[in-house]
């Protein structure tokens, strides 16, 4: 019986032993799975940023700015400083 | 008596034991091999297992971004990847082909067109874009997918397009920095990343291990380029190309105060060339400012002196003579000898000077030694030793030839004239900000030496305003603000020895205002295709950028008496 019992108990942390492992396994798939796709999606942020850098550049706006909105450069003589 | 034993009997002890000698043979021959393998070919069986188990990430190598002086992006790498086939393990050629067309946006004739030109293994797309790499990604698991692969790199990306690349330089798509500020700050702005162990599964999946983070210390880097400023610098520059269709030209903007480097236009624009830093040239009349500040500093001449012209013919040695074409009069003043840009006034003063004196100032105002900015392929510039010069050679540096210098160089010597004498450090880079929060400054305010006297830079400064008001810069006049300045029209040396005629390079280099000059501004071209001068070409130039970056840093008229009459 004794021997039965530890035959028994041995299976079962075997068992567990095993389970765990593939638990982590999966975990860790999972969590490779998810890096990727944060990976992915900061890249594209990334480029969402940079688009968005691009289009608030000076060539940019400078071209908006005359091409369709039809302004001009200001001379410096025309700028009035507000003092405090 | 004896009974014979028949060797040959049957003998069960003594063939059991046989059996069991012969049964262990095999075991301890596996024994031996395991103790050999486990201790003899541990390492070698260690790291085949390894690489069963694990899968090494490479994690390639991180790269800062590169920032002007306000924060806005000028460089950053952004993660792809880029498609590669091998053929060898293609199953479906037709439908492989079919999806890389559809994915990559390409046709199927260009996919073809590879395949066919390609042995075994070719890249159909590189720098990849997210979205088509997430869509791409799950058929490489697929039987479609097999002899696919896809392998992140980087794109180093500028917001600003090619704005200022002559500066930035370039980095590739391993992250590795190759020229300009890439290479410079090449150790500072990347960070390798060591490999990293984690599991592979069945499909090839990575399972990362929880031990993974690693420590960022890689650094971006703050330049004192103001992104607008350089934009100025670039559309002046471009427009005088379209002009006069030089072969080089640039355009360099500091701040007097601080040595602070706003813009460097070059044109051509190509990454990693700053012509600021690597151009050099006989710099002609604009280096008449350094002889006769030189000469006004040490008391050779004053500024009541009037000198004569010989009749707009001088014979400084037996024959060689230099001539002034732009006036008739006998006698010039030290301010009208610059107005004129007269050879003649430049070359006695040089000589009044004396060669050893001029020299030194020459080497004090820092030509003939490279900056501490130490940009990639900068170039010193020559002065030749001051005991070698002849008296022709001392008159001849005197109006700038015979020297060779660079467009910094020039700048920071204008720069002294108008921040109060003061030889400043130029600044390139503003700081450096690492990723654990260290920032280190490097543009700090650094006077190098004082070059001239404070009442010699108050002279000198009306004496380059009266060029402007009055001589050859006139075209860089602002209303509403003193500029001050010296225009040049270098002749440059032909290939079959002497000067060229019709090859020149035209320059102009100035500051403004002139009551606390905020801007000093060079502007190069060399060997314009169209015959023109420095007081031509050279100073509308000049004049634009000005009135650009006084607009944009908002800087009150100095002279608003001037702004008055002129609107009357």
């Amino acid at each position: 019986m004794k021997i039965f019992l530890m035959v028994f108990l041995a299976t079962v942390f075997a068992f567990g032993v095993v389970m765990m492992r593939i638990e982590i396994n999966r975990a860790g798939r999972e969590i490779g799975k998810l890096q990727n796709e944060v990976e992915i999606k900061e890249a594209r942020n990334q480029y969402l940023e940079l688009e968005n850098a691009r289009l608030s550049g000076p060539l940019v706006v400078d071209q908006i700015a005359r091409e369709q909105l039809k302004l001009q450069r200001t001379k410096p003589q025309n700028i009035v400083v507000l003092e405090d | 008596m004896f009974q014979k034993k028949n060797p040959f009997a049957f003998n069960a002890k003594a063939r059991m034991k046989l059996c069991g000698m012969l049964c262990l043979v095999a075991p301890l021959a596996i024994g031996i091999r395991l103790f050999y393998m486990q201790t003899f070919l541990h390492d070698e069986f260690a790291s085949k297992a390894e690489r069963a188990i694990y899968n090494y990430l490479k994690e390639d190598r991180l790269r800062g971004q590169i920032y002007d002086v306000n924060g806005n992006f000028l460089a950053e790498s952004v993660r792809t990847h880029s498609c590669g086939v091998n053929k060898r393990y293609v199953k479906d050629k037709a439908k492989t082909i079919a999806f890389l067309a559809d994915n990559l946006a390409m046709t199927k004739k260009e996919v073809e067109k590879k395949w066919k030109q390609n042995n075994n293994f070719f890249f159909v797309a590189k720098k990849i874009k997210p979205e088509t790499y997430m869509q791409m990604r799950p058929v490489l698991r697929s039987s479609l997918g097999q002899g696919l692969e896809l392998t992140p790199e980087y794109e180093r990306i500028h917001p600003y397009g090619d704005s200022a690349i002559d500066i930035l330089g370039e980095a590739n798509s391993k992250n590795l920095g190759l020229s300009g500020i890439e290479l410079m700050f090449n150790e500072e702005l990347s960070q390798d990343i060591s490999k990293r162990r984690a599991k592979r599964a069945r499909r090839g999946e990575v399972i990362y291990d929880r031990s993974l983070k690693e420590e960022k210390s890689v650094g971006s880097i703050y330049l004192t380029i103001d992104s607008l400023a350089q934009h100025y610098a670039e559309e002046a520059l471009a427009k005088a190309v379209a002009d006069y269709a030089p072969e080089h030209g640039l355009i360099l903007v500091q701040q007097p105060d601080t040595g602070r480097l706003l813009a460097a236009a070059s044109y051509p624009r190509k990454d990693g060339q700053s012509l600021s830093f690597q151009f050099t040239y006989e710099p002609g009349s604009t280096f008449k400012t350094i002889a006769v500040a030189s000469a006004l500093d040490a008391g050779a001449v004053s500024i009541t002196d009037s000198i004569d012209m010989e009749g707009r013919k001088w014979e400084v040695a037996r024959g060689v003579t230099v001539r002034d074409k732009q006036h008739e009069k006998e006698e010039l003043t030290i301010p009208e000898i610059m107005a004129l840009s007269s050879n003649i006034g430049a070359g006695k003063i040089a000589l009044e000077l004396g060669a050893k004196n001029l020299f030194y100032y020459i080497k004090a105002f820092g030509f003939g030694t490279k900056t501490d900015i130490n940009f990639q392929g900068e170039s010193k510039g020559y002065v030749p030793p001051y005991n070698k010069w002849t008296k022709v050679d001392t008159a001849t540096k005197g109006y700038g030839y015979g020297i060779s210098l660079t467009p910094i160089q020039l700048i920071g010597a204008y720069s002294a004239i108008a921040n109060g004498g003061h030889l400043m450090q130029p600044h390139l880079v503003d700081r450096i900000e690492y990723a654990n929060g260290r920032v280190e400054k490097k543009a700090k305010v650094q006077k190098i030496r004082r070059v001239l006297k404070p009442e010699t830079v108050e002279t000198m400064k009306k004496v380059l305003e009266h060029v402007v008001l009055e001589g050859s810069g006139k075209r860089a006049q602002i209303k509403g603000y003193g500029v001050a300045g010296k225009t040049g029209t270098a002749e440059k040396l032909s290939k079959e020895g002497g000067y060229a005629k019709r090859h020149h390079v035209v320059s102009f280099c100035g500051f403004t205002p002139i009551q606390d000059p905020r801007f000093t501004i060079l502007v190069v071209l060399d060997n314009p295709a169209k015959y023109t001068f420095g007081g031509t070409a050279a100073t509308p130039v000049f004049k634009q950028v000005a009135e650009g970056l006084l607009a944009m840093y908002a800087i009150p008229p100095d002279q608003p008496e001037n702004l008055k009459s002129d609107t009357k």
